[in-house]
């Protein structure tokens, strides 16, 4: 226990050399050091640099019920050939989850042909994507006589959980953040849940206005009169038309099926016009062009809508066929709105809205002001327990100060090491860790003090005391790491910052308490020749 | 130095006064259980769902000016941080009425699920054209919907639980089950007993909360381990010595080490009340509580237990209980 040969020191040198190394950029800007030098300060959390904090949930059964939706539609351009007289005639149900189809006529006999409706539904059933067991994507049985019931199996409805999740982290990127540039971090979370973190972010309000559009674009013709308008409002609508309204173009009667659909969308911006005011510029794709080529040029001196999530956003009217697919909105917008709805064109439509659950937002103001109350808390604390150190040990309790700041530098060069990001529970762990870590000294010193009072001398009663006491030391330390591990795996946000600087500082405190300070106390022994402690 | 003032060798007799110490043990924690029952726990967001605002106070933003021009059912109080005065409003789900003729067009269902968050924004717009705030003048704004809030609480629950039996499963594996009984007998003993002073003081139980009951729940078993350790020394010292006397003179050696330890923990967690500002006020006063009392049933819960259990259970003499046997 008593022995240190030079390796050992060099050792315990080495390993505080590099935690000041480490922990040096915490401290002081190193961007002028020379290359070899880390550079990486600690990651501040949310809590103390600012920014948005965003939960959002996408809503399971929206998801299922669109995907029927699509499935729907793929039934019935599957047997497009069919007629009202065909005994196979499809009248699809959505019931959220689920979807029942009746078939509309029996045949000659007086039966309904469900057995050849199911086979013939079975060829368009896919396989579920990604899915390795051959599954089919729908479950598709016969309900009753004459209705068959189309659902979803549970390997089926994971993969579109999943598929959506992607689908939706992708959008929520490229709205959030169109130019890749911001420092941004989203996180899965579940099996259909998304964290969104945005440092620096101040409006929460605007990412949600951002993320809770449909950004379902479509072109729809416009074919109405003013007498067809005012029928559509009483409740009499154009078969195949939609009534839709828009700020610039108040009511308007479209057609139901648009011509050019957000896919064929190939990149959206925000530009501006010939009077220098913001419009959102986009390009389609070459099957995009080529449709709107072709309905320009068939629908001359029409009104042609583009349509954003049910609202006409303008509707130009048709004087020319336009090929090359490079179109324009113009409209009054803000410089900021027009980015904002170009990001939302150019990142798709979502699988399913998705749902806020959760939002954290601080301001950069409050951040500083926790940094700031943290840091005080933390010089206070140390100051403290430092000086009730020495003016209960005198020497010793020095060279358990001295341990301290040892254990400190040495909780953020590991912080700095893995990355690990650093909240104000954090510093709170970190102040806590300061009191706690005296305790492997005062186990030691305890047992030293009882060993002389029995009369033993200095260098056996040292040796006894360290040897004691390393069990209990240990025993002692690895239940608060279990309490610090747990918190760990199950806590979330800025408890998990708590956990993860208790959990280091007790590793630290360990090798300081025990290994830093007995070495130092043995090195005073050595060069002094001290006879007893004072205590 | 200061230490050498502190007796050298206490004798005090704590095992002769185990039965008090365990019945006003036993009394606290059905107080903490009754007071939980009757007052119920001031849950933050975190638990409760609903919004937290902060604005920094100024001559116009001030507590009884955001409490008389801002409708709804709010709770506005102040607090102080490192930088000056806060005003703090809470609130859940407000009327709908207040909402909007958007939110009241929503189905059941989702006015159930938006009606947190769409409060919130009523609240946020409110106070920014009442008085033409800034997003950089609201310096928080949490809301925490009704299904993340029960979620956390289930899950702050769990972390709790397995805790308790992982610190279980450690003592009786490090010394014998009856020691894991007292261990954790103590360990629970704390934890609800700083839940009745958040209970009787309503002070807000969230998040934090929960990480300092998890941080108490260590600090209490390793209070307990240190006198354990001491007890099985002494235990395989002398070998005749009477049960009793072996736990008071364990609790007795290390009696200096408990009133050090808990002292420099508590002065350095007395610093993050004094300025670690508002946020980890509650945190950091359910600690030093959790210290205190965790103190006290190191020795008169977990050593009184360990004696009771040794004897009574095995129906042998506490001296031949596997607990004082020397480990491999």
């Amino acid at each position: 226990m008593l022995q240190f040969p030079a390796w050992k020191v060099l050792l315990v040198l080495g390993v505080l050399v590099w935690g000041v190394i480490m922990a040096l950029p915490n401290a002081v800007n190193m961007s002028n050091a020379p290359g070899f030098l880390p550079k990486n300060s600690v990651n501040l959390g949310l809590d103390l640099r600012g920014g948005v904090y965003l939960e959002m949930e996408i809503p399971a059964t929206e998801v299922i019920s669109s995907r029927l939706e699509v499935f729907a539609r793929d039934v019935r351009s599957a047997f497009a050939r069919t007629s009202e007289r065909d005994p196979i005639f499809f009248q699809p149900e959505l019931r959220g989850r689920t979807m029942l189809i009746k078939l509309s006529r029996p045949d000659a006999d007086g039966n309904f042909p469900v057995e050849d409706a199911l086979r013939r539904l079975d060829r368009i059933n896919s396989p579920i994507e990604g899915g390795l067991g051959g599954g089919k994507t729908f479950d598709i049985s016969r309900a009753g006589p004459d209705s068959i019931l189309v659902g979803v199996s549970s390997a089926s409805e994971t993969a579109m959980l999943q598929d959506a999740l992607n689908k939706t982290m992708t959008i929520v990127r490229r709205r959030v953040d169109p130019d890749g540039v911001a420092e941004i971090s989203l996180t899965p979370s579940g099996s259909n849940r998304i964290v969104l973190e945005a440092p620096g972010e101040p409006d929460p309000e605007r990412l949600k206005d951002l993320l809770s559009r449909d950004g379902r674009m479509t072109f729809n013709l416009v074919e109405s009169s003013p007498a067809e308008i005012a029928s559509a409002q009483a409740g009499v609508l154009k078969p195949g038309f939609r009534l839709l309204e828009g700020p610039e173009t108040g009511p308007l009667l479209v057609r139901e099926i648009p011509e050019v659909v957000g896919s064929d969308i190939a990149t959206a911006s925000q530009g501006n016009d010939e009077a220098n005011r913001p419009q959102i510029n986009f390009r389609l794709n070459a099957n995009g062009a080529r449709k709107f080529y072709e309905t320009t040029r068939n629908n001359s001196g029409k009104l042609f809508a583009i349509v954003l999530d049910d609202v006409i956003m303008s509707a130009p009217r048709i004087n020319e066929p336009i090929p090359g697919g490079n179109v324009r909105i113009t409209g009054s917008f803000t410089i900021e709105q027009a980015q904002d709805l170009a990001a939302i064109i150019a990142a798709g439509e979502m699988p399913a809205k998705v749902q806020f659950l959760d939002q954290r937002v601080v301001s950069s103001t409050l951040g500083e002001d926790s940094i700031e109350s943290g840091f005080r808390a933390a010089i206070v604390g140390l100051a403290l327990v430092a000086v009730f150190m020495v003016l209960a040990y005198g020497l010793q309790g020095m060279f358990a100060v001295f341990s301290l700041m040892a254990n400190v530098i040495l909780i953020f060069a590991a912080l700095s090491l893995v990355g690990a990001t650093l909240t104000l529970p954090g510093i709170a762990g970190i102040i806590l860790t300061i009191g706690m870590a005296v305790d492997a000294n005062v186990l030691v010193f305890e047992r030293i003090r009882e060993e002389q009072n029995n009369g033993r001398s200095l260098w056996t009663s040292v040796q006894a005391g360290y040897e004691r006491a390393l069990v209990t030391i240990l025993d002692a330390n690895v239940t608060t790491l279990f309490a610090a591990v747990i918190l760990y795996t199950l806590g979330s946000g800025p408890v998990k910052g708590f956990a993860v600087t208790l959990a280091f500082g007790i590793v630290t405190s360990v090798f300081t308490a025990f290994v830093f300070t007995r070495m130092l106390t043995i090195f005073w022994m050595k060069t002094f020749k001290t006879k007893s402690f004072a205590v | 130095m200061l230490i050498k003032y502190w007796p050298k060798e206490t004798k005090i007799p704590f095992m002769r006064y185990r039965y008090v110490g365990v019945v006003l043990s036993v009394l606290m924690m059905i107080a903490s259980v009754y007071l939980v029952m009757t007052r119920g726990l001031n849950l933050g967001v975190d638990f409760a769902g609903g919004s937290v605002i902060e604005l920094r106070q100024t001559e116009q933003v001030t507590v009884p000016e955001v409490r008389s021009r801002i409708q709804g059912s709010l709770t506005v109080n102040s607090a102080t941080n490192a930088n000056g005065e806060l005003v703090v409003i809470r609130f859940g789900d407000l009327d709908p009425s207040l909402l909007g003729p958007e939110f009241q067009a929503l189905s059941d269902e989702d006015k159930a699920d938006r009606a947190s968050a769409a409060s919130n924004t009523y609240v946020v717009n409110a106070l920014k054209q009442e008085f033409n705030l800034t997003d950089a003048d609201i310096l928080r704004n949490d809301s925490v919907g009704p299904k993340v809030s029960g979620e956390l609480f289930r899950e702050g629950m769990i972390a709790l639980g397995v805790a308790t039996i992982m610190m279980f499963l450690y003592i009786a594996f490090r010394y014998t089950w009856s020691y894991a009984v007292g261990g954790i007998a103590a360990l629970v003993h704390d934890a609800v007993g700083t839940i009745g002073l958040f209970s009787l003081l309503q002070l807000e139980f969230d998040l934090t909360t929960i990480a300092a009951l998890l941080t108490i729940i260590g600090y209490s078993v390793n209070d307990s381990v240190v006198v354990f350790d001491r007890i099985r020394e002494i235990r395989r010292k002398y070998k005749q010595m009477p049960a009793t006397e072996v736990i008071d003179i364990a609790t007795n050696q290390t009696l200096s080490r408990t009133f050090l330890t808990g002292g420099t923990t508590i002065i350095a967690v007395l610093a993050i009340v004094i300025f670690g500002g508002p946020v980890l006020q509650g945190m950091s006063v359910a600690m030093i509580w959790g210290i205190v009392i965790g103190t006290y049933s190191s020795i008169y819960f977990a050593a009184a237990i360990v004696l009771m259990l040794g004897v009574d259970i095995n129906r042998k003499p506490v001296e031949d209980t596997p607990g004082f046997e020397a480990m491999p």
